[in-house]
């Protein structure tokens, strides 16, 4: 789906809890698209091959961007917000389709050293294997110049994971954050590598930002995309109010 | 198609026909596949007391497994791993009651470590410079950008110079613990 200009959404169905039930867990997936020389296309979070309810959550993200004429064969760049199997999971996968690099946060690397052991252990637990990732670059707070002219600003936004990034297009106002913030919530804190303080810090640091479109990790029962500044100050106001006391 | 029955009739058929030496070369096969087996599991995270559980169920052939165990642990020892390491030499040193090969190969997977530093230290910036040129070239750039080397096919082959100098010595070490 066409979000602005060069830039692609494809939300993972669960809009309601029917469709949540149904579909399991994976994230969202982001375009930019011909971003790269040779026409390449940036994927940010390409989400999990397979997930827990055995849907084949990369085979569907093939499908929705081939409806927007963009090919899989074509990812340049992957850009991983952060190293939760949900986000991650298919980056090895799509590696050996496109050859492309792949990228995450540098802290985000040592959570996979350490705390991934644990989750690697929970993940076994449900019968499932922790997926491969191996870094081509990481990606700190900075900007990231890619060609076309194109530049996104890269912010460290930890709370849900040590090492979480959100990706910043100021010239298209657009903001990819992960499990940062959704409508009305915020990402977990409450596993490992999560802060609560942390993750209060990022979202005010990324609350000052001029977005025109939020594109949030997860739907969960509501709009995965925040459109309009009015809408995600907004947003941004409920989650202080009612969100913040509890974390 | 056959059953699974006549499978087994088949199976029990040829045990008949085997020779004493044919039955003793398929018990060997046997026992060294329940030694890479319980080496396989043990690296997968099996607690050693369980191991011995397992062993414990072969009775009079658990003797005859453990040198196909202490075989598939040996197999697994990774010096670019210590932690790794680690694991595997407690286990060898549990089923050979003997830790001086051991002190050995700890010692050596640190004089390895340091190795592989000093040389990925000497190296750093050009492999740097390589990995940000080829991924400008790719239209990737920019101050947030940090070349990750260690999986550049440049540090890999570096890397497989130190590994060569050490595979040696490791080989005359694993001959000194089954020489035990």
């Amino acid at each position: 789906m066409k979000l602005v200009g060069d830039f692609y959404a494809y939300l993972w169905p669960g809009v309601n809890m029917q469709e949540m039930m149904k579909f399991g867990n994976n994230c969202n997936s982001y375009v930019v698209a011909n971003a790269l020389p040779g026409n390449k296309h940036v994927l940010v979070d390409p989400g999990q091959v397979v997930n827990e309810t055995r849907q084949r959550c990369l085979d569907r993200l093939i499908l929705e961007i081939k409806k927007d004429n963009l090919k899989i064969e074509d990812v340049g760049l992957i850009i991983n917000t952060h190293a939760h199997p949900d986000h991650y999971g298919a980056s090895e996968t799509i590696r050996k389709i496109s050859g492309c690099q792949v990228a995450i946060g540098k802290e985000e690397n040592e959570f996979l050293k350490l705390a991934g052991g644990e989750m690697a252990k929970a993940l076994k637990s449900m019968g499932f294997e922790m997926p491969e990732i191996n870094p081509d670059l990481y990606l700190s707070e900075g900007e990231l110049r890619l060609s076309q002219n194109l530049v996104a600003k890269i912010f460290l936004i930890p709370g849900h994971s040590d090492g979480h990034i959100g990706i910043y297009w100021p010239k298209e106002k657009v903001f990819m954050g992960g499990d940062l913030v959704f409508h009305g919530s915020t990402g977990r804190v409450d596993i490992p590598g999560g802060s609560a303080e942390l993750l209060k810090m990022s979202i005010e640091q990324i609350a000052k930002l001029d977005i025109e479109y939020l594109c949030t990790g997860h739907q969960y029962g509501s709009p995965g995309i925040i459109k309009g500044k009015e809408q995600i100050k907004q947003n941004f106001e409920i989650i202080r109010r009612s969100i913040f006391p509890y974390l | 198609m056959k059953s699974a029955l006549d499978i087994a009739l088949e199976k029990a058929s040829k045990l008949g026909k085997m020779s004493v030496e044919e039955m003793r070369e398929t018990r060997e096969k046997e026992l060294a596949e329940v030694g890479e087996a319980l080496a396989a599991r043990y690296q997968k995270g099996l607690p050693i007391r369980d191991v011995e559980l397992e062993l414990a169920k072969y009775k009079e052939d658990k003797q005859r497994i453990v040198p196909y165990l202490l075989d598939g642990l040996w197999e697994r020892i990774d010096l670019g791993n210590p932690q790794e390491v680690d694991k595997i030499l407690s286990a060898i040193e549990h089923f050979t009651g003997n830790s001086s090969v051991a002190e050995e190969i700890r010692s050596l997977a640190t004089e390895y470590q340091n190795d592989v530093e000093k040389t990925l230290g000497e190296n750093r910036n050009s492999l740097e410079d390589g990995k940000r040129k080829d991924l400008k070239r790719k239209g990737i750039s920019g101050s947030a950008v940090i070349p990750m080397i260690e999986s550049s096919p440049e540090w890999l082959q570096l890397r497989e110079g130190v590994n060569s100098r050490y595979r040696k010595r490791l080989e005359e070490l694993k001959s000194s613990l089954k020489a035990l």
